[in-house]
């Protein structure tokens, strides 16, 4: 999940919370039409209710808690899964002759990576591709080393930028690169 | 922040489908007619059944769950510090914060006679404005500003504003 929808999440959390706190404090206060602060939290009916009820009311507390169960293993899983690229599939290129290119986009990732660990400084290299396939967004993290000189890998990184470009066929219509840069007394 | 938020979010997912999973099981037992220690009325039903609305706990409860979500309110819509320094806009380049930081520091921290430094790194603009705090000498200033230049030099940094540097000299243990 990325920042943003984890600030989203928590503020739904928080304006629930206050809510639900708001509401509770009017009524134990008699603010609330119709309420009765002296009333108790649960009438005592309830449970006779609940009972007379049953077994609906107990699978609906079932269907209920099966609901919240799927919302926690989404939400997991959400949260434990890795960053993947949007752009999948293949890439398609007519040529000039009769026939057509094809390139597998994870490939083309792959390809990009290498090339970019490669680089002097370059210890590590995450790409990943979003938006349309003949214009993606191109998304590069760099893990560089204490002695990485970063204008020299900018350098390497355009180059690579601008080889997968011209291999692929696709030109980047956003590059975002951020480079990590490992502590090291200079 | 950040942190904070995947480990809670983490917590309460690990919350849900706990709870969630516990709930449907008790609930599909007590259909089945078999025994759900759980879900039986007993102390939890006699607390709900006896405690009224204007009681002084209740409007604690309420209470504190209205601060608590004004103060995660507050947390989540203040303007956060961005993980990353842009160097260059045209072709989209960034550097992590917490990296650059570090890497000003231990440039400080080479100077002879200063430690413990702590660097924080604002932007304004196009500018980059680091914060240097260590203890030293605080003639050794001039050293440090220069160390931290040619940190930035050697990172590609953009156009540099005003260095602040604050020296603390060293207490001596009485």
């Amino acid at each position: 999940m990325t920042d943003a929808a984890h600030r989203l999440l928590w503020t739904i959390v928080a304006l629930l919370l206050v809510a639900g706190g708001t509401v509770t404090l009017a009524a134990s206060f008699g603010v609330l039409p119709g309420g009765d602060p002296g009333a108790a939290l649960l009438s005592a009916g309830f449970l006779t209710r609940w009972r007379l009820a049953t077994p609906w009311t107990t699978l609906a507390a079932a269907v209920a808690g099966a609901l919240l169960a799927l919302t926690g293993h989404r939400l997991l899983g959400w949260e434990l899964r890795p960053p993947r690229s949007a752009v999948r599939g293949t890439l398609s290129h007519p040529g000039r002759r009769p026939g057509r290119t094809r390139l597998r986009a994870d490939v083309l990732v792959h390809a990009l990576e290498r090339d970019l660990t490669g680089g002097p400084g370059v210890r590590r290299a995450q790409v990943v591709l979003t938006g349309a396939p003949p214009r993606p967004d191109v998304w590069i993290r760099v893990d560089l080393t204490a002695d990485a000189r970063a204008a020299g890998v900018r350098d390497h990184v355009r180059a690579a930028v601008r080889r997968f470009a011209a291999t692929a066929g696709c030109q980047p219509a956003h590059l975002d690169v951020t480079a990590r840069i490992e502590p090291g007394r200079p | 922040m950040r942190t904070a938020n995947r480990v809670a979010s983490l917590l309460l997912a690990a919350t849900l489908l706990a709870g969630g999973a516990l709930l449907a099981v008790q609930a599909l037992l007590i259909t089945l007619d078999r025994p759900a220690p759980l879900l039986a009325p007993t102390g939890w039903y006699d607390t709900l059944t006896s405690a009224r609305w204007r009681d002084p706990g209740v409007r604690a409860v309420a209470g504190g769950a209205v601060l608590l979500g004004l103060a995660v309110l507050a947390a989540q819509l203040r303007r956060w510090t961005p993980v990353r320094l842009r160097v260059d806009e045209r072709d989209g380049w960034y550097l992590h914060r917490r990296c650059v930081e570090r890497r000003l520091a231990d440039a400080a921290s080479t100077v002879p006679g200063v430690r413990r430094a702590r660097v924080r790194v604002r932007r304004r603009g196009a500018e980059w404005r680091p914060r240097v705090r260590a203890t030293g000498d605080p003639a050794a200033r001039a050293e440090v500003e220069f160390a931290v230049h040619q940190e930035l030099h050697h990172l590609a940094a953009p156009r540099t504003g005003r260095i602040e540097v604050r020296l603390l000299p060293r207490e001596w243990p009485v």
